[in-house]
């Protein structure tokens, strides 16, 4: 699976935490899940949940505690799903 | 737009974290692949010795106390990640005559106390290198809307309005740094009166910390020693809710 398809797909998993949803057309590997989607920290541990459902894998907690940006949260996924 | 506040390095800090418990999930909470991502074992077993609190509520505990120590650090190391299992709580008494639970933590080379209050609503956490909190103020209330810019907008009228009543001046206004945390200026520029601000949910919160000499001048200092003593809000210290 592609970065691009990874990333169609993750836009559901930050959908439900995500306010304002039309910020999610333009991410990117560089958007910050707080501080640009305006994600509640409190919400951060929700997504890596939902992520390894969606993906049916385990991320670890070395790779979770990198999680600022989008494309971090792409690295974690694509790293379990290769 | 102003341009962002250059990072400086701070000579004290504070940091504090607010939950608002209707927008947590209680049984995802409880499950262990979500609190063993904010909670390690040995504080598992710090909960089992402690008793008398819903293991959420615990979870969202540890988690506002950690939140807490991230943003006093961050203000001093802004290249830190927030990072749970990276502070390690290692002391939880329960509440006191004074109705906090009160928390120890060493995170890098810093011994940190925090102050939390949980009611059946919410979980407010203070955190300070002064186990005193002689000169941190603290406080939190409720707002109608719970949208990023209704929170955002909130809990800045909120601080500012008790600064100024606490500094006994109008001119205060609150900017972000380049590395995120809330500054507190004058028009002269930064004052040395860090600043921390919470948000989740319907409840918003703030904390700041007095210098030991407060920045005014000598013929108002008697006023301000007042003000400090005696705030218009009692409930502006260490309790404060509304």
């Amino acid at each position: 699976m592609d970065r691009r398809t990874i990333l169609e797909e993750l836009k559901k998993v930050l959908y439900p935490y995500t306010e304002n949803k039309e910020l999610l057309q333009n991410i990117d590997d560089h958007t910050n899940l707080v501080k640009d989607l305006k994600i509640n920290s409190a919400n951060l541990v929700d997504i890596i949940i939902d992520a390894e459902a969606k993906y049916n894998i385990e991320i670890d907690f070395d790779s979770a505690e990198k999680i600022i940006t989008v494309g971090n949260c792409i690295d974690a996924i694509a790293e379990k799903i290769k | 737009m102003s341009a962002p506040i250059p990072h400086q390095q701070p000579i004290a800090s504070t940091g504090n974290d607010i939950v608002d418990l209707s927008a947590t999930d209680p049984q995802r909470t409880s499950s262990y692949r979500f609190y063993s991502r904010i909670i390690s074992g040995e504080e598992k077993t710090l909960y089992d010795q402690l008793g008398g609190l819903p293991f959420d509520n615990y979870v969202w505990l540890l988690w506002s106390i950690k939140e807490s120590v991230y943003k006093y650090t961050s203000r001093t190391d802004t290249a830190l990640v927030f990072a749970p299992l990276t502070i390690p709580v290692l002391h939880l008494d329960p509440p006191s005559g004074d109705g906090f639970y009160k928390s120890m933590v060493i995170y890098g080379s810093e011994m940190l106390y925090s102050r939390s209050i949980i009611t059946n609503r919410l979980i407010v956490t203070v955190v300070s290198n002064d186990e005193n909190f002689d000169r941190t103020w603290w406080g939190f209330r409720p707002i109608d809307e719970a949208g990023y810019a209704d929170q955002s907008a909130e809990v800045r009228t909120f601080a500012l309005g008790k600064l100024h009543s606490a500094l006994l001046r109008t001119d205060l206004r609150i900017e972000k740094s380049a590395a995120g945390y809330p500054v507190l200026l004058d028009g002269k520029g930064p004052l040395d009166i860090p600043l921390s601000l919470a948000h989740h949910g319907h409840f918003i919160a703030y904390s700041y910390r007095l210098p030991p000499d407060p920045p005014v001048p000598s013929s108002r200092s008697a006023i301000l020693k007042l003000a400090v003593l005696f705030p218009n809000n009692s409930l502006n210290r260490k309790s404060a809710a509304n």
